[in-house]
Formats: structure tokens, sequence, C-alpha cells
């Protein structure tokens, strides 16, 4: 006990900063400012667009990465290895340099740009490349996650779900699903946030237009230009809506045992009724 | 340990004095040639160039950012940080109007202003950015003189607002957006986009002003830094970077 004190003493300053930017933020605001920040005519139109294109690219993350995540945890590992890098690699890149090498792939002059524009398809300035960015930043985190949850799996599970009749796209629904499904509701909020909070990639493939691409990260850029209280009235929304997840993400996991504990307190009729459905 | 690395780090900034110059995007050419001429008149002092939009270089002074000299490309930037007694005195030094470029390809085929809503995807400044601003009043007089829903056709086909005009000129770079309004010397500085004029008198001179930020620091080689802009060589480098002065 005696020896711990000197150890987080010397945590302090990095706790500090952690921590005394969020307080700041949540105290130099007075609600009339919050009011006035809320009422200018580029919050509205940057919340909804932040809300609309996270849930889009979180519905294309999860649909796809899902398959890939259970892929990496049941592949021999030699034969994964190449894959988990190029998943890893949003994480390591700076967003800028997402946001260019966007730009070189499906910009109008990029490698792909002819080929889209054959098909009368215009990404860059389109709310589509928003959704774009926001996917490759934030797939890294659901697929990481969700591969770890699913390599927890125990496969004997499987086998035996696969002898008592399961198809294999049953078995993988009904058994590994549920099994790592704290694990993939945990990627999946974390993914959420790193969408949410994208904003180099979009700043640079997407443009900047109140209600198209201007998300909230940018409208808080841009907001600074012209009024510090409409910034700080988006980034307290943020900062609530970060908050707020990430207790949810700590309180997932023990209400999911919770939970799962009650089913399985009356799971003797439950299980039956429905092994035999 | 901390001493050897402020002592590595240090090492340049002791034996030069630094002057902190906060100037306009559509400024960097100049200035850069400007600095590196400054610095040979008075040997010792170290220009250090910080390059953005004026509003966010405003914004920057106001919350305490060290410049030494401020160069703004409109005066109401300026004027709004002189009221708040940041900036001593600002003086007019050069002048510029808006262009429109196009892509070397042209894809919209934007031969002259009158075809810019042929553009379907156009750049402008932010209302904020001065390059932004006048742009607007340009499609207002456009409106007035041309077509009277002129303006409205060319905002309804803005993609997107950059927070300066050297951002808005790359997305005509990367032949991402058909058109830009941008101004004349960022048009001559590149050679990857082309330009149509704007009739004068639909066009709007930018006038841009230079002053030196208040503060205790010694404000010496600010002032000369201002004197050695609207000298005889100053506005002979202003001049060949295609902006006007009197």
């Amino acid at each position: 006990m005696g020896k711990r004190w000197p150890v987080l003493l010397l945590a302090t300053p990095i706790l500090g900063l952690l921590v005394l930017p969020l307080i700041a933020l949540a105290l130099v605001s007075s609600p009339v400012d919050l009011a006035a920040g809320m009422g200018d005519p580029l919050f509205a139109p940057a919340l909804w667009l932040s809300a609309r294109t996270t849930v889009i690219s979180l519905a294309i993350v999860v649909g796809t990465g899902t398959p890939l995540a259970w892929w990496l945890a049941v592949a021999p590992q030699g034969r994964t290895r190449m894959v988990e890098l190029v998943v890893d690699l949003p994480i390591v890149m700076p967003p800028a340099v997402v946001g260019i090498a966007l730009l070189q792939a499906f910009g109008r002059s990029g490698l792909f740009g002819g080929q889209l524009q054959i098909l009368g398809l215009q990404i860059p300035f389109t709310t589509t490349a928003v959704v774009l960015a926001q996917v490759v930043v934030s797939a890294p985190f659901y697929v990481q996650a969700a591969a770890a949850a699913f390599r927890r799996v125990d496969q004997d599970l499987l086998i035996v779900g696969r002898t008592l009749g399961q198809s294999s796209r049953g078995a993988f629904l009904r058994i590994a699903v549920p099994l790592a499904l704290p694990g993939l509701v945990g990627g999946a909020a974390l993914a959420w946030a790193r969408a949410l909070g994208e904003f180099g990639a979009t700043l640079l493939f997407a443009g900047n237009l109140s209600g198209t691409t201007q998300t909230m990260p940018l409208a808080i850029y841009m907001a600074l230009e012209s009024d510090v209280r409409v910034a700080i009235a988006l980034s307290l929304v943020l900062a609530a809506v970060s908050v707020l997840l990430l207790f949810a993400l700590r309180a997932a996991p023990s209400a999911w045992s919770l939970l799962h504990s009650a089913t399985l307190g009356r799971s003797p009729r439950g299980t039956r009724g429905e092994g035999a459905a | 340990m901390s001493a050897l690395l402020l002592g590595g780090c240090g090492a340049s900034a002791a034996d030069r004095d630094a002057l902190d110059v906060y100037a306009a995007s559509s400024l960097a050419e100049p200035f850069r040639e400007l600095s590196e001429a400054f610095e040979v008149a008075y040997p010792g002092t170290d220009v250090r160039l910080t390059l953005a939009g004026s509003q966010v270089l405003r914004l920057q002074i106001e919350h305490g950012a060290p410049a030494d000299v401020f160069a703004s490309a409109d005066p109401e930037h300026m004027q709004s940080l002189v009221d708040a007694g940041l900036v001593e005195a600002a003086r007019p030094f050069a002048s510029n109007e808006l262009v429109v470029i196009v892509p070397l390809s042209n894809p919209a085929g934007v031969g002259a202003f009158e075809q810019l809503p042929r553009a379907q995807r156009i750049v402008l400044g932010t209302e904020n950015v001065p390059a932004g601003r006048y742009a607007r009043e340009v499609l207002l007089r456009a409106s007035q003189q041309l077509d009277s829903d002129f303006a409205t056709r060319v905002l309804g086909h803005v993609v997107s607002e950059e927070s300066n005009v050297r951002l808005a000129r790359a997305k005509v770079e990367l032949g991402e957006a058909d058109a830009a309004l941008v101004y004349r010397t960022d048009a001559i500085s590149s050679d990857l986009v082309r330009w149509v004029e704007i009739p004068d008198a639909m066009n709007v001179a930018a006038s841009y002003v230079i002053g030196v930020v208040a503060h205790e620091r010694g404000a010496q080689a600010a002032e000369q830094w201002v004197d050695f802009v609207l000298s005889e060589d100053g506005r002979a480098v202003l001049l060949r970077h295609g902006f006007a002065v009197e």
C-alpha cells in the first residue's frame, strides 16, 4: 500500500492531462452559450449528418467485418497474417494520409475515377465519401475486437452443434455469435465512436459543406472561425455522447452476464424447448 | 538529461531572434521570398511564417498566439484586431482580385465567366475567409449585371467550402472540382490550373493590410519587416507574384 503512492504520484500528470480538458470543457460554457451554440444553423445539420452517416458506416462495418473477423478467427494463422496486417493498417495510418489515399483511389482523377465516372458515380464531395472515410478508419476496431471474441468461442461447441443437425451457418448464428456477442458489441461501439470522431480523412476526401459532408467534427473546426460558442456546444455534445458510450461499453459486459445468468436461471425448460424447435 | 534536450533544440534560437509573421495563405510565395531576403538583410533574425486563412490567424492572435506581424487578405479581420488593441496600426500594402480557375482539362468547359454555372462542382472559401467573402460579392454583382439567378445557380453547385483559398485551389488542382474562385495570384502560382477572367465591373479589389502585433516583446524586428514589405524591393517581389501595389 505504502509503495503504491509514489507510483500514482508519477501518474498524476498524465491523469490530469486526460481529465482536466474535459472538466474545463464542461465548466466554461454557460447554459446560455450552449443554447446559442445549439441554435446555430451549423449545429442541427451536422448532428443529423453525423448520426446518419455513422449508422450507415457501422452497418457496413458490422455486415462485412463480421464474416472477415470469423475467417480471421478460424482460418490457419499462416493464411490470416497478411490480412490481419491489412486490417490493422488504418489504425496506424494518419487520417490525413487515408484522405489523400481515398482521393487517389476514388477521386475523379484517381485510379478508379474513370470507371466510376462511366457508371455515373462521383464520390468526392458526397455523403458517400463521408461514409467511406468512416468505414475505412473505424473497421479495424470492430474487426479486431470481433476476431478476438470469436477466437474465445470454443470450437468444440460448434462441432457439437453441427452433429445436432445445425448447418454451418446455423451453428455460426446460433452458437458463435451469441457467445461472442459482448465482444462484438464492444467492438461495434468502439468503431462507432471512431467513425463519429473522424475528421482528417473526411475533410480531405469529402470536403466541407453543411448538410452534405460537414459532420460534427468538421462543424467544430469551421465554427471556431466564426463563433467559438458553437464550437464549444458541438464539442460538448460529442463529448457527452462519447462518455455515455464509454459507460455503456463498460456496463455492457456485466449487464450481459447478468442477463445471461437470469436466462440460465430458467434454463431447463427454455433450452429444451429451443432444442426441440 | 533535460538540459541536454533543451540545449539541443535551443542552439539556433539562442543566437538568432525569431520573428513570427502570420500571413494570409495567398501571400505564401511572395512572403517566403521576402523572408529569405529579410534574413540576408538582417542577419540574426529568423523569420517564421505561419500561413492560413486570415480569419484563422485573427482567431489565433485573439487567443494569444505569439505573432509579431499580421498580414490580412481583408481589412475587416485586421480592423477587429486593431479595435481590440491587439494590433497597433494597419497599413494597406497590396491588392489582388479574383479569377475563376479550372483544371487544365477543364471538364465543364468553362471558357468565360458567364459560363461558370456550367461547372457542376464548384469550390469556394467559407464565408469567413476573405476569398470566400469576396467570391460571394462577385456572384452578387454578377446577379445584378448578368442574370438575376446567377449567384443562386452557382451557389447551388458549390460542393465544398474551404477554410483558406489554397485548399479551394487544391481541389481544382486535384481535378476534383470543376471550378473555384481564387485570387489571380493563386492562379499564377499554380501550373495545374487555367484561369478565366472575371469582368472588371463584377470583380472586387481585395486590399491586403499589414500591422505589428502589440505585445511586450521588442517590436523592432516587426517594424523592420513591415518597412521591408513596403520598400521598393518588397513591392517588386509582390508585383512579380501578381499582386498590385501602389
